[in-house]
Parts: C-alpha cells; structure tokens; sequence
C-alpha cells in the first residue's frame, strides 16, 4: 500500500469515464435534479466546438464553419472542493485539494457512479482515466530552486546555457499489460507561496483500447490505475521530496 | 543542476494552442506533424477551470449570485494552498467568509472579497503560518482585512491586490496610543512586523504584553 503523505501535494484528481453516445438533454437535467443534496451548487456550462474550413490558395470556394454545441453541468459541493461535470459524453469526479485519500475518493465515485447509471442507463464505455495533478512547491534561496532536488522528471540541458526560467517536459508511454497509458506533464508553474517555485505534476493513465463494461470489471481496473499512479509519482520524486511531504 | 531562476509569471512553455496555430504557416507540413504531436501529448482541461465566473461583476447580477461567485472563487483558491493548512483552520476559515458574505446581512454598495486580495491573504497566512486566527472583515474595495487583538491592542493588516500588504499596529501605553503602520509586498510582511514581536500577535497572544 501506498504511503499516505501529510502534506500531500495533490491539487486535483480525476477519474473520468467516456462514452460512445451522448446522453440526452433531459436525462442529464433529471441525473442534475438527483444530485442536489450532494452537490447543492450546480451551473449550466456550454463548449462551443467551432471549426472553420477554408478552400485551398488559388481555389474559388467559400469557407464551411461548423459549430457543435454540447451542454453540461458543473456540480460542487459547500466547499467547492467536490466537483461532478456531466456532459453528454462523459462522467467526470473531481477531487481539489484537501485530497482525502484514495478510499474516500474513489467510495464517492462509486455513489456518483451509481446515481448517474440509474438515471442514464448503459452506454458503451470508449475510454476509462485517472487524472493526478500535483504541484510540487519548492523552498526557494535567493529566488532560486533546484529542481532536481525533489523531481526526477526534469528537462536536462547542457551547464552552458546556465539557469533556465521555465521548462515544460511531456512523455507518453505505450499501452502496458491492462491496455493503460500514462500521460506525463512536467513543468514550472507559478507559485501561489511566497518563497517558493513549483512544479507541475500531471499523470493521466487510462485504458482505450476495450475498456470494460461492467462495473465490478471498471472498479478493477481502477484500482489498479490507481496502483500504477502511485508507482509513477514515487518514481518521479525524490527522498528528499518524500521528506517534505511528511512534514 | 539546473537551478531556476523565477520570474512572476512564468508557465509551462508550449502550452498555447494559438501559438501552433499562428505559426502553421510557416513552417513545414513535418515540423506542423511533429508540432501536433507535441501537443497530443498534453493532457486537456481540468474540471476545476471551468469557469465559474461566468456571470459579469456588475451591480446589475443579483447580489446572492455576485456573493455565491465570490465565495466560490475564495474556496477553489484555497485548494490551492490547501495542503499548506490544517483542515482545522480550512472549516474556520470559510465559515468566516460564509459569515463575512451572508446575503442577509449583505449591505447594498459593498463589493464581495476581490479574488486577487484573497490570494494575497493566502500567501501571507501560509508564510506567517499564525496559530492565533485572526477576525475577519472587508474593505470597502473588497480587499480582505485580518485583525489580531490582544486586550486593547491590535494589528490589522489589509491585503491588497498585486502582493502587497499594508499594516497597522495600534498599542496603548497607560491609555496613551501609539501607531506603527508599513506598506510592503507580502514576502516582505515578516521582516515588516519583526521589529514589533511578531511572536506575540501570531502565535502567543498572552495578555501580559511586553511593548516592543
């Protein structure tokens, strides 16, 4: 079992589940309307998906625009630190920091999960993910930090070029043995502390490629994303950042 | 080693959509492949960033949608420090603003706390990481006001947009009054109030003060 850290550097975790067809308008209103106690604050949200095609230099045509409207709602709760975002293809729980735990977590996924399957019904699951977004803050000395310090993951760049301001690293793996990619952003960010740089973490793992149906089958493979996570934050820091988050 | 040297404002390189967009022109069809492929690998937007400040800040919202805005934006900046505070102090403090924003004792013309003066308060309460929590209150600009007394004594510190913060010590010697007052950036707040024994106001609070 992974070794839950006091000062856990989690800002946002996502589990989030995609369908192949959307649900409807009404269903998403009723499934809304189910979830007033838990959530008691909820906003319409709209994504406007505009794509505009030109002809090509030297070719008489008019221009095609295309606009796809989709309609969701952004549920929170009191604290504002529990989020649901139901749009019509996905089911989408939200965790901001204080992160509570992954039982805590994942038991309001699964009562979320269960409000939402009875109001929308089965629809064909296209893709399963898990999202962690940490923000690793780093002591600063004279408005200086060294990342390497606390991250493993960083951009590794000839001494020459001396300090550097920023650096953004991004890595995606192949598919492992449960048919999971992990997705990993890296990069500075600026610091809500005084003294302090930080750092983004981002690791998103999910499953594409057939993704399971059933529900005791989608708690499964979960909880093994969740395992995976763990394994790729311990390999991305540092004992010294291990220090740091027991503090 | 590659120590980094911070700069205000500064983020993930890369990271804009219309950057790509504006540059496709100019360069290759394999660099624009390559270039598109850098920017699969990002991951897509958080649930937090959908906006919740949809409603314009004007006078003419309803005031419980401009109070409900306002608090909401206070609470998803503290997530943002959260692992910083006790949830101890987290429950206090936004009952503190529930009370501070309650529509029923709402004046008209006052303005809810201003997201850019919270986050100062956020970065100077981590810093200063008092054990005595302060009262409360609202400027007339919406600026956050934070108050520590001891017997008659007081410091108050207002928290201003851009980082800064300005201070007010009001001691009474024999019931005779004497003011201290700064105006410094919040990562300067701590040397600001050393001369005047910080440890008192944010930590011991004893009611037998020593004047500094």
């Amino acid at each position: 079992m992974a070794e839950r850290y006091k000062r856990a550097p989690i800002t946002e975790a996502v589990i989030e589940i995609r369908y192949a067809e959307p649900a409807e308008t009404d269903l998403l209103a009723k499934v809304c309307a189910d979830f007033g106690t838990t959530y008691p604050f909820q906003h319409p949200l709209v994504n406007y998906d505009v794509t505009v095609g030109l002809p090509p230099p030297n070719v008489r045509g008019e221009a095609v625009t295309q606009i796809n409207q989709a309609t969701g709602h952004r549920l929170s709760s009191v604290d504002q630190a529990e989020i649901l975002l139901l749009w019509p293809l996905t089911f989408v729980v939200s965790q901001l920091a204080p992160y509570p735990g992954w039982d805590v977590f994942f038991g309001r996924f699964q009562r979320d999960w269960d409000t939402w399957k009875r109001v929308v019904g089965y629809r064909k699951i296209t893709r399963i993910g898990v999202r962690f977004v940490n923000r690793i803050d780093i002591p600063q000395v004279d408005r200086v930090f060294e990342e390497t310090d606390y991250l493993r993951v960083y951009a590794k760049l000839p001494g020459s070029f001396g300090p550097i301001t920023g650096y953004g690293v991004q890595a995606q793996f192949p598919p492992d043995d449960e048919g999971c990619r992990l997705t990993l952003n890296s990069g500075l960010v600026p610091s809500p502390l005084v003294d302090y740089g930080s750092v983004l973490l981002d690791l998103d793992i999910a499953r594409e490629i057939s993704p399971p149906q059933k529900d005791e089958d989608i708690f499964v493979l979960l909880d093994k994303i969740r395992t995976k996570k763990n394994a790729a934050f311990e390999a991305c820091i540092t004992d010294q950042a291990r220090e740091f988050f027991r503090k | 080693m590659t120590g980094i040297v911070i700069y205000p404002q500064s983020a993930l390189p890369g990271s804009s959509a219309s950057l790509l967009t504006a540059l496709q022109p100019a360069i290759s069809q394999r660099t624009n492949v390559i270039a598109q492929g850098i920017q699969a690998l990002q991951n897509g937007p958080l649930p937090s960033s959908a906006r919740l400040d949809t409603r314009p800040d004007s006078t003419e919202t309803p005031i419980h949608e401009r109070l409900f805005d306002a608090l909401a934006a206070a609470k998803v900046l503290t997530s943002r420090v959260a692992m910083h505070l006790t949830l101890e102090w987290r429950d206090k403090l936004f009952r503190q603003l529930d009370s501070l924003h309650d529509p029923e004792e709402w004046e008209e013309g006052d303005i809810p706390v201003q997201q850019a003066s919270f986050m100062t308060f956020l970065k100077a309460m981590v810093a200063v990481n008092p054990t005595r929590r302060p009262g409360l209150g609202l400027s007339h600009a919406g600026n956050l006001i934070a108050a520590w007394t001891i017997g008659k004594d007081r410091l108050t510190i207002e928290f201003m947009l851009h980082d800064r913060v300005r201070w007010v010590i009001s001691l009474h010697y024999d019931d005779d009054p004497v003011r201290y007052a700064g105006d410094v950036p919040v990562s300067r707040l701590n040397e600001g109030l050393a001369k005047h024994n910080p440890e008192l106001w944010f930590h011991s609070g004893s009611e037998n003060r020593q004047h500094p």
